[in-house]
Order: C-alpha cells, then sequence, then structure tokens
C-alpha cells in the first residue's frame, strides 16, 4: 500500500512538472518571444548547401533562444517513403522540403500541410513566380513556397560537336541523329537511364509527349501512355537507348546517370544547371566545352517550349505545433544574406525564386554564376515556360503519381528487355497507372 | 498467519518474480514480433494503401490477385534461385574452405587465412554491392575492360544489364560475402571432433574419404544443417544487395519476393497487397524451416544413440 502510495505521488509529480513546464511555455509565448521545438527534414544532402541551411538554423536559434531547430536530412528518394510511413506512424517533421510540386500535390491529397500565405505575404507575395505559385495553390490558398527553381534544358559538349563538325541539335531527329554520330571512341551520345526506383523514363517520355503538343495526362487526369504521340516518344527513346545509350544504363537512377555526363562520357544530357557543377567536381577541365540549349522541338519552326521546370518548395506540416516559428524560420532563410548563401552553394543549379535576388552583387560576383550567364538565361527561360511533370491540367495528385511510381521506366525496360510490342507494354502500363490513380487519389 | 497460507504466498510471490524477470522479453516479443505479424495478417485482407488512413476489408481478394500475378511468380521462382545456389555456393566455398584451414598446421598461417578468409563478410553490404558494381559495371568497370582487353570479349560485358547474366552474377556476389559465415562455423565444429576417432579409422584401414563420410560428416552435420536453415532464411529475405546493385532489374530479371514486397508496398503504396506477398512468404519459410528442423531431430536422434 505504501509502494502504491509512492508511485501515486511520483505521478502527480511528474504529470504536474510536465503542466508546470507546458505553461511556461506559453507564457514565454505569451511575451512574444518564439518558444519551441521543431523538426525541419530536409533533403540538401551535400555538404555545401546542408552547410548553408544548418547556418542559417544556427543564426536563427542564436536570435531566438528559446527555438531549437532540429535538422534531419536524408536522401531525395528516401524523403517520399519517409513521409509516407510517418502518416502512418505520426513520426512528421513541422516543415521540410518537397522533391517538387507534383508532390505537394501528393500531400494535399492526404490533407497533411497548412497553408503558408502568411510567410508568402512576409516575403512579398509579387516577387514570386505567379506559375510557381499556382502549382502549389487550391482554393486559393498557396501551400508550398518555392525554396529554389530550376528547369530541363538540353546539354552537350561544345567541343565534341565541334570535332564532328556539327551544329546543336534544334529538333529530336537531329539530336538522334548527332546523338548516333558521337556513338565512338568511348563516349556515348546519350544515356537513357531507366531505373525503375527513378523518374528519368518518364521524363523523357514527357519531354517528347510535350513537344508534339500532348500530354501524359488526359483532361480527366487519367493516364495518357497510348496517343500516338506517346506511342511515337517511346520508340524514340527505344531507339536512342539501342544506338547511342551504354546498356548498363538499364538500371541507372539520376545520380549514376549525371555522373556520366560529369565525367565526359556522354555527349549529351538533359538536366538542370546542376550539371555545371557536377562537372565542375569531376572534370574540370571539361568545363569550358559544357553548355545548354531548350529542349529540342519536332520541328526547328516550332516555338520554343520548357516541359518540366521544377519548384522546390519548403511546406509547414498539418501537426505542427509551432507553424509561428516555421514560418519565421522560413522567412528569415529568404533575408538576402542567407538566400543568397544558399543559391551560392550550387550556383546556376539553384536559381532564385525570389525577384530582386538574381540582379545583386552578390549573387552576381560568383565566378559560375559569371562565366554561365547564357547558361543561366536559357534556365530562366525554361523556368518561366515550363511547369512540373503533369501539371499543364494544373496541380494534382496523379500529376506526382505520375513520375514517382517507376511504372513508365518499368514499361522501358519491358520492351527492351522483353521485346513487348510497343502498343501492348503502354496499354499496360497505361492500365497500371490509372488503377493506382484510382486507389490512390482520394 | 498459518502455516499453509504462508507457503502459498511465498509461492505466489515467486511466480511474481517469475513474471517480473520473463515480462520484458515477452513484451519485446510482443511489440516486435506478435503486433507486427498480426498486422501483416490483417492488413493482408485489406485494401489498405500507405497514403490513405481509412481501408475497407476485402477478403481474399488481395490473395488471389497477388496469386495471379506473373510478377509475384517471377519473383518467386527467382528467390529460390536466388537462395538455392546461394546456399549451396556458400556452403560448398564454406565448407571447402574450412577443411583447408582444418588442414593448416602452422598456427600463424592458420590465422592469417582466417582472416583473409573473413574479410568479405566483415564487409558492410552497401560496401559489397558498391565494389561490385564499381567492378563490373558495364562501360567502365576493371572486369569488362580486362576480359575485353584480354580478348575473352568481344565488347564490355555487361553483367547488370543481360537478363541471362544478371542473377548468375548476383549470385556470385553473394557466395562471396556470405561463405565465411559458412567456413568459420564448420571449422570450429570440425575442432570438436576427436582426433582419437581419426586414428582409429585409420588404424581399421580407412581411407581419406571414408574417415571423411563416417567420422567428420557425423560429427558436423548438425552444425551444417543449422547453418543451412538459417542462411536459407537469411538468403530468402535478403534485399539490400540486390537493391543497391540492380533495384530487381532489368525488366524484373533480378527480383526476389523482398523486391516484389517492397515495390507494392512502397514504391506503389500498396500496403494491404505487399502484406499479402508477406503472409505468403512467411508461410512459405515456415513450411521449410519444419522440414529442415525434422531432417536436423532426426540426425541428432540418431547421434544420440
Amino acid at each position: 500500500m505504501k509502494k502504491l502510495t509512492i508511485a501515486a505521488l511520483m505521478l502527480l509529480l511528474s504529470l504536474s512538472l510536465v503542466f508546470a513546464n507546458g505553461s511556461a511555455e506559453s507564457a514565454q509565448a505569451a511575451d512574444g518571444e518564439l518558444n519551441g521545438t521543431i523538426t525541419f527534414w530536409h533533403s540538401f544532402t551535400q555538404g555545401k548547401r546542408m552547410e548553408a541551411v544548418q547556418a542559417a538554423a544556427d543564426q536563427f536559434m542564436q536570435m531566438h533562444p528559446g527555438v531549437t531547430i532540429n535538422i534531419e536530412t536524408m536522401a531525395w528518394g528516401d524523403f517520399n517513403t519517409k513521409w509516407n510511413a510517418g502518416l502512418t506512424t505520426g513520426d512528421l517533421p513541422d516543415m521540410s522540403t518537397a522533391q517538387n510540386t507534383g508532390e505537394v500535390a501528393e500531400m494535399l491529397n492526404v490533407g497533411v500541410l497548412r497553408s503558408v500565405d502568411t510567410v508568402i505575404d512576409a516575403i512579398g507575395r509579387d516577387r514570386f513566380s505567379a506559375n510557381a505559385l499556382g502549382d502549389m495553390t487550391v482554393d486559393g490558398e498557396v501551400y508550398g513556397i518555392p525554396y529554389y527553381s530550376h528547369a530541363q534544358v538540353m546539354w552537350y559538349r561544345e567541343d565534341l560537336l565541334d570535332a564532328a563538325g556539327l551544329d546543336v541539335p534544334q529538333t529530336w531527329d537531329e539530336f538522334y541523329d548527332a546523338a548516333v554520330a558521337l556513338t565512338k571512341d568511348g563516349v556515348y551520345g546519350a544515356a537513357v537511364s531507366l531505373s525503375p526506383n527513378d523518374l528519368l523514363g518518364t521524363r523523357y517520355l514527357n519531354y517528347y509527349v510535350r513537344s508534339a503538343g500532348g500530354s501524359l495526362l488526359n483532361d480527366d487526369l487519367t493516364a495518357n501512355l497510348t496517343s500516338p504521340e506517346a506511342i511515337e516518344g517511346i520508340k524514340f527513346w527505344v531507339d536512342v537507348y539501342k544506338n547511342c545509350s551504354p546498356a548498363e544504363t538499364i538500371n541507372y537512377t539520376v545520380n549514376d546517370h549525371a555522373t556520366l555526363y560529369y565525367q565526359g562520357i556522354t555527349a549529351f544530357d538533359f538536366n538542370s544547371g546542376f550539371q555545371i557543377d557536377g562537372v565542375r567536381n569531376n572534370r574540370p577541365d571539361l568545363l569550358p566545352y559544357v553548355s545548354c540549349a531548350m529542349l529540342p522541338r519536332m520541328n526547328a519552326d516550332d516555338p520554343l517550349y520548357s516541359a518540366e521546370a521544377t519548384h522546390i518548395p519548403l511546406v509547414i506540416w498539418q501537426n505542427s505545433e509551432h507553424p509561428e516559428i516555421c514560418e519565421a524560420f522560413i522567412e528569415f532563410l529568404y533575408e538576402e544574406d542567407n538566400y543568397t548563401d544558399f543559391l551560392s552553394a550550387v550556383p546556376v543549379g539553384m536559381l532564385p525564386s525570389i525577384s530582386g535576388i538574381s540582379e545583386t552583387e552578390a549573387y552576381r560576383s560568383n565566378e559560375i554564376v559569371q562565366d554561365f550567364a547564357e547558361e543561366e538565361a536559357i534556365i530562366a527561360e525554361a523556368i518561366e515556360l515550363g511547369s512540373a511533370i503533369g501539371f499543364e491540367h494544373g496541380p494534382s495528385a496523379q500529376a506526382g503519381l505520375l513520375a514517382n511510381q517507376g511504372i513508365i521506366e518499368e514499361m522501358f525496360q519491358d520492351i527492351i528487355m522483353n521485346g513487348t510490342p510497343v502498343e501492348e507494354a503502354a496499354a499496360a502500363a497505361e492500365a497500371e497507372l490509372n488503377e493506382i490513380f484510382e486507389a490512390m487519389v482520394q | 498467519m498459518p502455516h499453509h497460507l504462508k507457503g502459498r504466498t511465498s509461492i505466489q510471490g515467486s511466480s511474481l518474480t517469475r513474471w517480473f524477470f520473463v515480462g520484458p522479453a515477452m513484451l519485446v516479443v510482443i511489440c516486435l514480433l506478435i503486433y507486427p505479424l498480426c498486422t501483416t495478417v490483417l492488413y493482408s485482407f485489406t485494401d489498405k494503401t500507405m497514403i490513405r488512413a481509412d481501408f475497407n476489408f476485402t477478403g481474399f481478394e488481395n490473395y488471389t490477385r497477388i496469386l495471379t500475378d506473373p510478377d509475384f511468380w517471377s519473383s518467386f521462382a527467382n528467390s529460390l534461385v536466388w537462395t538455392i545456389f546461394g546456399v549451396l555456393g556458400q556452403l560448398a566455398i564454406g565448407f571447402t574452405g574450412a577443411l583447408c584451414l582444418n588442414r593448416i598446421k602452422s598456427p600463424v598461417m592458420r590465422n592469417v587465412f582466417r582472416i583473409t578468409a573473413i574479410i568479405p563478410w566483415a564487409f558492410p553490404s552497401i560496401a559489397t554491392a558498391m565494389v561490385w558494381k564499381w567492378l563490373l559495371n558495364g562501360i567502365y568497370g576493371f572486369v569488362p575492360v580486362s576480359l575485353r582487353n584480354l580478348g575473352i570479349t568481344e565488347g564490355l560485358a555487361q553483367f547488370f544489364s543481360t537478363p541471362e547474366l544478371v542473377m548468375p552474377t548476383l549470385i556470385f556476389i553473394n557466395i562471396w560475402f556470405g561463405f565465411p559465415l559458412i567456413m568459420v562455423n564448420v571449422y570450429a565444429a570440425l575442432q570438436t571432433i576427436p582426433q582419437d576417432q581419426y586414428e582409429a579409422a585409420q588404424i581399421d584401414g580407412a581411407s581419406a574419404w571414408q574417415s571423411f563420410i563416417h567420422v567428420t560428416v557425423p560429427h558436423i552435420r548438425t552444425v551444417v544443417g543449422l547453418l543451412v536453415v538459417m542462411r536459407t532464411v537469411w538468403i530468402f529475405n535478403n534485399f539490400d544487395l540486390i537493391y543497391m546493385i540492380t533495384g530487381g532489374g532489368p525488366a524484373g530479371a533480378s527480383s526476389t519476393m523482398p523486391i516484389y514486397i517492397y515495390d507494392t508496398g512502397w514504391t506503389g503504396r500498396m500496403v494491404g497487397r505487399a502484406s499479402t506477398a508477406s503472409v505468403l512468404l512467411l508461410l512459405f519459410l515456415v513450411i521449410l524451416c519444419v522440414l529442415y528442423f525434422r531432417v536436423i531431430t532426426r540426425w541428432e536422434k540418431e547421434d544420440d544413440k
């Protein structure tokens, strides 16, 4: 009995301590000073970007002694898995990055995000691209803040084109011919990487289909892999794989794939401005010969287009107990010094998502930004013209699912390895995607 | 207090003490085994997805669907090939290595050999995957480039992108990775065989082969049997090595059951269907282990006679 009494007293004491702490926090919050702990998941696992974010967090915590920011980093590929699992386990952050606007649409599909209109207004709504905000707007409320932007363009090697007497391709036919011509002496024209654990097959097919004026989604947001332009696009990339690409890339993901261009193994590649940093780190001797152009078109006189622009968003999660800290921290990240420091981690790779930064002296003083000013302008134009894969129909969970299920990549593998007829494989993949859309979209 | 009641209190007390000691272990078992198992079985009868909180009971629909899915059967067949050849290969090389090790007279050389041979087992699987991926890379890998330069292959051998080569290559890597465990355990078992039994066999005129069959094998077969059970389950359930090297590709040529379950549950987010495949995998492994243990128990009984 005596033991029971002691245990009850200890329990009461513990509870009173917990509540005392809670009321102390509330009191401090009432003073206007931020107080509390937040968890921030991000995928900037590379040294410089991670350091820039960590430095900003440290500075923020110094300014607000009552605030603790726990940063957890994870690879882009793991992020989707982690938050999906968190929906069941409850292990979700207060704020995070997202892979792209497509993923924000997926998050909105399950209702886990808070509106970020307050912080957008604090930073200056008119400083953001209307397209970028539009990609994350539902019922008039914005749910993601673009942290940086980039777009897919065609990268090439000037020295290889010059040596072969070739011009920069303007059309897909010219691209194919040039890629075939440059596939020799240990260099491959272009790599077609098709691991189902990544989205490169979807991305490539989307380029082709968009250039033909089509879409991988129908107006009713069902998958469309059997349109004439999609069938033609699948055949085109299968041909590129067979005639210009290393066979090994059938299992390659984005990192393996990009490394081939960084190391001078491929002549063409499709990527954002991250190519520059990759080449600089792997083969600095090739950096003077690296350049980019807008994506090839069906016909040379077709208007310029952009098939994929990406805005890497910051989001605040619905479960956060301290959204006010998240908002204040995000606003702090966009302060000119912090933001420029962050962007300079991968110059030209990460372009500012707000106006008033790219013109500043601090931003323009970067050597890479100066050397690759033309390329930066091309990417900036592609950002302006483009949207995320499938977002030509507006933000939707289907667009996100289209790119991250690996079904289009499996379709390509099936055609290449098993010789399955293109039309048959495309119809099967389309049906599989539609089944997933039906099961997942709420 | 009456004497007989005092005794009962003491028994009750010791019973409580027993629960106190067993409790934590039971809690761990419940949390880590019973709960996940029950949840998996429950979900296998639902249409649960990873991103929808609600789910409906669908009876045996998932089972029908999985059992009629050609990808399930090809992954199951790949798992059998991966496990059978992996276990047999590891056993053959590990066993031979242990016999060689047992023959080395110099303790110094024996230690050197033992340490050298165990290196593959000491590698974390991520390092093993990366090293072999690099060595066998079909663009710049040391092995394909050397084979081409030596004139053995016409072009660069494509170990990971040729459907016919990918599984044998992965099995080879798995054997390289896993044989040291068998070797060390079998070597330890060999050390327990009384030397006088070999001497008696020699006096009786037994050949080396007869000594091996009638003296060595009976002494180590239980250990080997247990190793086979362990390795069968481990290899069948192995996920990381294949996932990190090929991700199950190309076109499912190296997709095994764990990869199939991962793709269904995590990439496809169909938790219900992934649970169904997990339950089927569990049933298969339980049946296999029961059969194995029957054989081992029979051996143990024979040894006791």
